[in-house]
């Protein structure tokens, strides 16, 4: 099966946070955990969000093996799994990884899995106005960074 | 498990517009998503909208109509509500008149047609709304320059878009979102952006115009002394076409060479030649601006100029550059509105109507002429007030006086979805329907062509659509009105031939586009011609050509005030989560943004001792507040950019904090500040200080 991952060309990130409130809608999310963020350096915006790994510091890091990387590719925690240590947090290198206080466990971005079942689009890049999230059948972070700076994306 | 239903609707979270696909679990909104096939939105949703079941559920919204009793809030029936504000306005008429009754909305929420006609049928001309300086300006403006307001035509491509004062990937919808101009730009259109400060729009243009605030007339009257000297202009629209063309052309040559010009707005003169000339060489080519322009005392000279420049490139009315939209053919709002129903008598005791011609012909008031009236009982008493949708205590020009004023009413209702600094002031809150409550044939105010069918996807709590609140507090008061709301949509969309159950289910509709409407029947003026030379100001005895008035409160007019106030205030940023004075209090929202913003450039910064994240003081001669630092290198360090529409909704006492960090504080509404024909305030451009807040 083809792996997936979604890719975030940064340039073309205008900081309107709309995929932030869809992936917290989509997930039942509170204050707190940000599956995706984008953090603002004026006028520059730079997306926090997970790359589904293919060597993924976060499940290596996991004591328990609650974080698995599925045949598409995603990586996936179970929650029933997990036991709260933080360790994937401090292992991910984009800071992607978060906490959530009330079930003190670790909660990561599920590449929003049954609505790509449902063969719809993840809630944050179904929202995005500058089109500047998308999936990719490439899962490499430098394939990332490529396409961000590659011609066809204005 | 129980089924989950999907309701088509239509947003209203900021102006509105944007399709809308709920679904709905057991009589609850669970989530709200993007409706592909809204034409209008094209599927996105920005975070206000997406954010709407947390406002809509949230556990301080106001669920059934209150009474305030010795200064404590107590919940009583819609039909004592009605009752009271009823019975109150009836007193009012009788010891003093209709127009001793000011009615308010803030900025445009959908249910203008609705709030006119209760107005109009109460017999008060006394109408306070944003339009003063927002949006109906610039509608009162094209309507005098060239009969109607000329929206940018993204779905026809303009090959150069300029982008004034405005960035509608984040906010000011007014007629298109994000989305079409997007979709334009990706399609290779130059792009030029004028701003004071360098957002993502400015990064990506081809050429950003970073002028002094508020100088916009200025650097637009520079265009044209750029395309009338190297004669760029369309000889044959402006021959046939302009009325005044002579007398305006002498005006630019005489007082707005572009040294002059440059001097004026701190934009070089050779980056305005470049501007003007890829506008104007560039065809289709299209204007898209925003409130900035329109907030200061060259409203209607700004709007006026922007026009100018449209038509006498020949993109008036032309497929991919500013067009005037076909309605879609229902009723027409100022039909709804019965305006008509005004006598000239009341129409006449228009407060400042003699003054804001302009703003008068619009049927409002500018609010500054309300304040007086109520605060001097001059020229005749105003004691009562229904506000709707708005918190001007937060929102409208010097705050202090604002609050005075609405204090000072004898008898005031609110309607709204939570208890804001304004609505406090109240005696009796009436509590709305958010837009997932309501029934309308939505968008029938605006200029893009489109009506869009907002329907009721759930009632909660005892709240009704503003709509409904007018409706009922209408015929208590003796005023014609429908049974139900469907009966008045029905009568809204009779001449379509559709019911509302039917549009319903149609989703929207869309006016025949045709272009070039003016080479059979001229323009809507009084001359059939694109006034640049207006008839309408000269009978008002005001200046009848465009022009560029300093600002009352600028290093230039003030110099008395440098000393003290060194730095050039822009005021007003806006924040894509909140839209003015709302959702402060929405979890998803204030996360992503927890403070208010002062935007500061570093090299000021450190003048001041200031570093990112400091809380700092924000001086004027008026008044301070204070906002959170955030260093920007892309605005001039004369500059500072502060939000507005600050208030605390987790302060708990009845001011909910309004007085800590509202921008409206420092801000002027002096007669000598506004715009002379539509009293536009200045909420934009004025002198300040700022120091380091220590006792945070």
């Amino acid at each position: 099966m083809e792996k997936i991952s979604l890719l975030f060309s940064r340039k073309n990130c205008m900081g309107c946070h709309a995929c932030e409130v869809a992936c917290k809608q989509e997930h039942g999310l509170g204050v707190g955990p940000r599956l995706v963020r984008v953090l603002e350096k004026s006028p520059d915006y730079i997306p926090i969000y997970c790359h589904h790994c293919a060597k993924a510091p976060c499940r290596e890091a996991c004591p328990v093996d609650a974080i698995s990387r599925n045949e598409q590719g995603i990586v996936l925690i179970d929650n029933e799994l997990c036991i709260g240590c933080r360790e994937c947090i401090e292992a991910c290198p984009f800071g992607a990884m978060q906490f959530e206080d009330n079930r003190e466990i670790a909660v990561k971005c599920d590449l929003c899995i049954q609505r790509l079942a449902e063969n719809k689009k993840p809630a944050c890049m179904s929202v995005c106005p500058t089109a500047c999230i998308y999936l990719d059948g490439q899962k490499s972070i430098a394939t990332v960074f490529e396409k961000a700076t590659s011609p066809e994306v204005r | 498990m129980a089924e989950i239903k999907r309701v088509r609707t239509v947003c209203r979270s900021c102006h509105g517009g944007c399709g809308v696909m709920a679904h709905v679990k057991e009589g609850k909104v669970i989530k709200v998503e993007g409706d592909p096939a809204s034409p209008i939105s094209h599927g996105s949703m920005c975070s206000k909208g997406l954010a709407i079941t947390q406002l809509a559920y949230h556990p301080d919204r106001v669920l059934y109509p209150m009474k305030k009793n010795g200064g404590n809030w107590e919940r009583i029936t819609w039909d004592e509500a009605l009752d009271t504000v009823s019975g109150k306005f009836k007193e009012v008429i009788a010891k003093f008149g209709p127009e001793s009754i000011i009615v308010g909305q803030g900025t445009g929420r959908d249910f203008e047609s609705h709030f006119s006609r209760f107005g109009n049928l109460l017999g008060t001309p006394n109408m306070l709304t944003a339009g003063h300086m927002c949006y109906l300006s610039r509608i009162g403006a094209t309507l005098t320059t060239c009969g109607r307001h000329p929206a940018i035509d993204y779905a026809n491509n303009p090959k150069c878009i300029v982008m004034w004062g405005c960035n509608p990937l984040w906010t000011n919808p007014d007629e298109y979102k994000g989305v079409s101009f997007w979709r334009a730009y990706q399609k290779g259109a130059k792009l030029i952006v004028i701003d004071p400060r360098q957002g993502f729009l400015a990064k990506k243009a081809d050429l950003w115009l970073q002028l002094r605030p508020g100088t916009d007339a200025a650097l637009a009257l520079g265009f044209f002394s750029v395309i009338i000297a190297e004669g760029l202009y369309d000889a044959d629209f402006v021959a046939n076409h302009i009325h005044g063309w002579e007398a305006f052309a002498d005006r630019i040559k005489t007082d707005y060479p572009l040294e002059r010009v440059a001097e004026i707005t701190w934009v070089k003169p050779d980056l305005i030649r470049q501007a003007a000339r890829l506008y104007a060489n560039t065809k289709p080519a299209g204007i898209h601006w925003g409130v900035p322009t329109e907030q200061t005392i060259n409203c209607t000279d700004f709007t006026r100029t922007a026009v100018g420049l449209m038509a006498a490139t020949g993109n008036l009315d032309a497929p991919g550059g500013n067009v005037f939209h076909e309605p879609p053919g229902t009723r027409k709002i100022s039909e709804f509105s019965a305006h008509m129903a005004l006598s000239d008598e009341q129409r006449k005791k228009r407060l400042g109507g003699d003054q804001y011609k302009l703003a008068s012909r619009m049927t409002i008031v500018t609010p500054k002429c309300a304040w007086d009236a109520i605060l001097t009982g001059k020229p005749y008493p105003v004691k009562a007030g229904y506000l709707v949708a708005t918190n001007p205590v937060v929102s409208r020009a010097n705050a202090n006086e604002v609050q005075a004023a609405l204090k000072k009413l004898d008898f005031l209702a609110v309607s709204d979805f939570f208890m804001t600094p304004t609505a406090e002031l109240a005696d009796i809150f009436l509590p709305a329907g958010t837009w997932l409550e309501q029934d309308h044939v939505s968008e029938n105010w605006k200029y893009h062509g489109y009506v869009l069918a907002r329907q009721k996807v759930v009632e909660i709590g005892e709240c009704w659509q503003d709509h409904k609140i007018f409706m009922e507090l209408g015929k208590r008061m003796g005023q014609q009105w429908w049974d139900t709301i469907e009966d008045s949509l029905n009568w809204l969309l009779e001449p379509t031939g559709l019911s509302w159950e039917e549009f319903k289910h149609k989703g929207y509709l869309h006016g025949e586009q045709k272009y070039y409407k003016y080479k059979e029947k001229g323009f809507s003026t009084p001359t059939r011609k694109v006034e640049l030379y207006s008839t309408v100001l000269e009978k008002w005895g005001r200046d009848p050509l465009p022009k560029y008035t300093e600002i009352p409160e600028s290093p230039v007019s003030r110099p008395d005030l440098i000393e003290k106030y060194p730095y050039i205030l822009n005021a007003g940023l806006r924040t894509p989560t909140f839209f003015h004075s709302a959702n402060r209090q929405i979890p998803w929202l204030r996360e992503i943004r927890p403070d208010p913003i002062v935007e500061i450039h570093p090299a000021t910064a450190e003048k001041h001792g200031i570093r990112q994240g400091d809380w700092v003081w924000i001086e004027s001669p008026r008044g301070r507040a204070k906002e959170k630092a955030k260093l920007n290198d892309g605005i001039d360090p004369a500059v500072i950019v502060a939000e507005h529409g600050w208030w605390y909704p987790e302060i708990k006492d009845s001011g909910h904090g309004w007085d800590l960090s509202n921008i409206n504080l420092l801000t002027d509404n002096s007669h000598e500040s506004m715009d002379p024909v539509m009293g536009a305030t200045n909420l934009r451009v004025l002198l300040c200080n700022i120091s380091c807040c220590e006792d945070v």
